[in-house]
């Protein structure tokens, strides 16, 4: 067993100098995250709503002007969007996987978020919440077009 | 050991409220367009690199010690307690 009086023998900065490293990086961590995640939840003022709604097995579009699409999304390149994401029946995910917008929709509950596509091209939309047996196929496009 | 704790709280405080107030003032302004690829995608690999930054100096702070202070390290002294024989 060690004697008392050894502890309070020795040098104890490396410890501190080692707990404000880490303190000091998990709140660079936090910060940085909790910043990016602050900028990019802040929607534009001007952005245009689209209502998603997921389903067994499908994904419906509705426009501002109430226009709807099915399995398809026709957008303007260098405009904001702001997506109003709700499920009819389980639990869906939305997901734009080359821009990076993944959202959960729920029943009953209707999720936020938002982007601007700023490349012309058709983009593979995909539900990411396993949600039956034809979650597989539950795939949809995302066309972003020039705008006039 | 005062000092290092006084000026951890110092430089805590310089980051944490700048922090507080920008992102309190934020919601009140409307966003700006942003490519959330760049910034989310920017996020993870900042923090990638903190991450690959600690494990590297723990794993080598950990062979160090192994090595160093292994019984068969020629520059191995014996502890106090070993010497005397005192436990």
């Amino acid at each position: 067993m060690v004697s008392g009086n050894m502890s309070g023998n020795h040098s104890t900065w490396p410890e501190w100098v080692y707990v404000g490293v880490v303190v000091a990086l998990l709140c660079y961590v936090g910060a940085e995250a909790w910043n990016i995640e602050r900028i990019v939840e802040h929607v534009p003022a001007d952005a245009e709503i689209i209502k998603v709604t997921g389903q067994q097995w499908l994904w419906t579009f509705e426009h501002e002007d109430g226009t709807k699409e099915i399995g398809e999304l026709h957008l303007e390149k260098g405009k904001a969007y702001k997506f109003e994401i709700t499920s009819k029946d389980v639990v869906h995910s939305f997901n734009i996987h080359d821009y990076v917008v993944l959202l959960d929709a729920v029943p009953g509950r209707i999720n936020t978020v938002w982007f601007s596509p700023n490349e012309a091209g058709e983009f593979p939309i995909q539900c990411r919440e396993y949600c039956g047996l034809i979650h597989y196929n539950m795939r949809g496009t995302l066309y972003v077009e020039n705008g006039a | 050991m005062k000092v290092i704790f006084g000026l951890a709280l110092v430089l805590g405080l310089l980051v944490i409220i700048p922090s507080i107030e920008n992102a309190l003032a934020a919601g009140d302004e409307p966003g700006e367009y942003l490519d959330r690829r760049v910034e989310i995608w920017g996020l993870f690999y900042r923090l990638m690199i903190v991450a690959f930054t600690v494990g590297t100096v723990v794993s080598g702070l950990i062979v160090w010690l192994v090595l160093r202070f292994r019984e068969s390290n020629p520059k191995a002294k014996p502890t106090e307690y070993e010497a005397d024989g005192k436990w």
